[in-house]
């Protein structure tokens, strides 16, 4: 059995947009899964079905054995621990350092007095040097993280992902905030460090070119229904591309 | 463009400007003219049947009146210890109307209050009270209620600071970034600490400059609030008001002056100063 297994998942949002309508995907370990479709096609509630930022209405998610969606309050935060997530706006604590903004991924382990007092475990703290190191930001750990850039912000948001040492990695749209070349930037860095310590990943992308070179399974999902589910080197450019026009015209009431 | 008409017509009914029909306009000018006489009767009363213009004198004897109130520097040393009664004042009531705004700003932020319309419609309340009711209403309360002194001064202060404060920090929270939250959210953080690191740190500078903002306002407001003997510089002032020595009123209002101007200093440059950061610019 895979590492992640997603079956028959549904989500339909108070509003009654159906942004899920029966996905399954399987993420196998040291498998690197984009997840292609347009803007609204449900790329986005899929990875927070996952761990659950997004209650799903039916379908089961599966991590390394534990059934999530049945989980309670405190059992589900104990799982979050273990799922990094990455976000396309970063997520980070603007006046908090890039140490700090690093710890946070801690936070599901520290103890509640320790996180008032911000006394954070040695071992944690030399745990986030490192990781800053990792991704280039070793020169300013002490820095706010106002004060960064884009590509710098995204780095911290990575080594935050990181610190949890999780299970898996969900990664929602992470270059979409970031210009070209810094986006390709991060994303080998990611990639490259998610292969090291041998993390899943489960990507959304917009980008065609980043998905293909990046991963190894491509998901594609049209107005929440997955229409394609292939090994990358499988799915060539008529086929990706297809994910974006059929739906297009759909969107435009054309014949579909 | 070509499915469009090549020109709009307007119904016959419409003359000069379509953007402003005649009867807006004369609904508009009526109101102005209404406005301008009323305004005018008004000051007209005020001015010439309420103020008796013998009794002002010429210009001179204007100018010696005013003149009675030159400061008498000698009375300087005797307005010190009542000044830092007003000043001492003025900290206490900000304080604790620091603490006291947080639970009344949890209540009436609509995103966070416990019971929406209820807790809401509670915490809005609490503030309205508290901004429409003058400082020198609270004090009279409360030096009715406890006695003279500056401590009925600082709870006066206290009441008619928990109006701002909580608005000023329910609309912070109000619009608290979700994305911290989330990625805090997403970590299995509990959830206190999803509020220290999500959403306190967004709070705080607003917070900090609001209470040093009001601070420097309620030293204003404790220097009077002795003339209703609620403790600080006003108790003075009021008695050499009453016994005429107006020079000794001067040096009360030159301290005041040296005072606020002071506190006025020190908090532009504290709010300065979290407004760019400890750490410095963006660079």
């Amino acid at each position: 059995m895979a590492l992640l297994e997603i079956r028959g998942l549904r989500k339909t949002y108070p509003t009654g947009e159906r942004a899920l309508d029966g996905v399954d995907v399987s993420v196998g370990a040291k498998q690197v899964v984009a997840i292609l479709g347009l803007s609204g096609s449900g790329k986005s509630t899929l990875l927070r079905c996952i761990n659950r930022l997004v209650e799903p209405d039916a379908g089961s998610v599966v991590l390394d054995g534990t059934e999530v969606t049945s989980l309670d309050r405190r059992a589900m935060r104990r799982a979050r621990r273990r799922m990094g997530m990455i976000f396309q706006e970063f997520n980070l604590v603007e006046r908090l350092t890039v140490l700090e903004n690093v710890l946070c991924g801690r936070l599901g382990f520290t103890s509640t007095w320790r996180a008032v007092t911000r006394a954070f475990p040695r071992p944690d703290i030399e745990h986030a040097l490192h990781l800053c190191h990792r991704v280039g930001l070793i020169d300013h750990v002490r820095k706010r993280a106002d004060q960064l850039s884009g590509g710098q912000r995204q780095r911290v948001g990575i080594a935050r992902a990181l610190i949890q040492d999780p299970k898996i990695l969900l990664v929602d749209e992470p270059t979409s905030s970031l210009d070209p070349k810094i986006g390709a930037e991060v994303m080998d860095l990611m990639t490259s460090i998610a292969k090291e310590e041998n993390v899943p990943m489960l990507i959304s992308v917009h980008d065609l070119g980043l998905a293909k070179r990046y991963s190894n399974q491509i998901v594609g999902l049209q107005g929440g229904i997955k229409v394609l589910d292939d090994d990358t080197r499988e799915v060539d450019d008529e086929r990706l591309e297809s994910i974006y026009h059929v739906s297009a015209q759909a969107f435009h009431g054309g014949p579909g | 463009m070509s499915a469009g008409p090549d020109r709009v017509h307007l119904d016959a009914g419409w003359q000069g400007n379509p953007l402003r029909p005649r009867s807006l306009i004369a609904r508009r000018y009526t109101l102005y003219l209404t406005a301008t006489v009323a305004v005018g009767a008004m000051t007209w009363h005020v001015f010439f049947h309420g103020t008796d213009w013998g009794r002002f004198g010429g210009i001179a004897s204007f100018a010696r009146e005013v003149g009675r109130f030159l400061p008498d520097l000698t009375f300087l040393p005797h307005v010190v210890a009542p000044l830092l009664e007003t000043l001492l004042m003025a900290f206490w009531g900000t304080f604790i109307a620091m603490i006291l705004c947080l639970p009344v700003a949890w209540l009436a932020a609509r995103n966070i209050t416990p019971f929406y319309p209820v807790t809401y419609a509670v915490g809005r309340a609490i503030m309205v009270l508290s901004r429409s009711v003058h400082e020198l209403i609270f004090a009279l309360l409360f030096v009715a209620a406890l006695g003279l002194g500056a401590f009925p001064g600082i709870l006066a202060l206290a009441c008619r600071s928990i109006g701002f404060m909580s608005k000023t920090t329910a609309e912070a929270l109000e619009n608290v970034d979700r994305g911290p939250i989330e990625a805090m959210e997403a970590t299995g953080a509990g959830r206190l600490s999803v509020v220290l690191f999500g959403i306190v740190p967004q709070v705080f500078p607003i917070f900090v400059g609001n209470v040093i903002f009001q601070l420097d306002i309620n030293l204003r407001r404790a220097a009077i609030l002795g003339m209703v003997g609620a403790g600080g510089i006003g108790i003075l002032f009021s008695d050499v008001m009453m016994s005429y020595r107006f020079d000794q009123a001067g040096a009360c209002v030159l301290g005041i002056f040296i005072l606020v101007t002071m506190g006025e200093f020190v908090s532009t440059r504290i709010r300065a100063r979290l407004v760019y950061g400890e750490v410095g610019r963006r660079e």
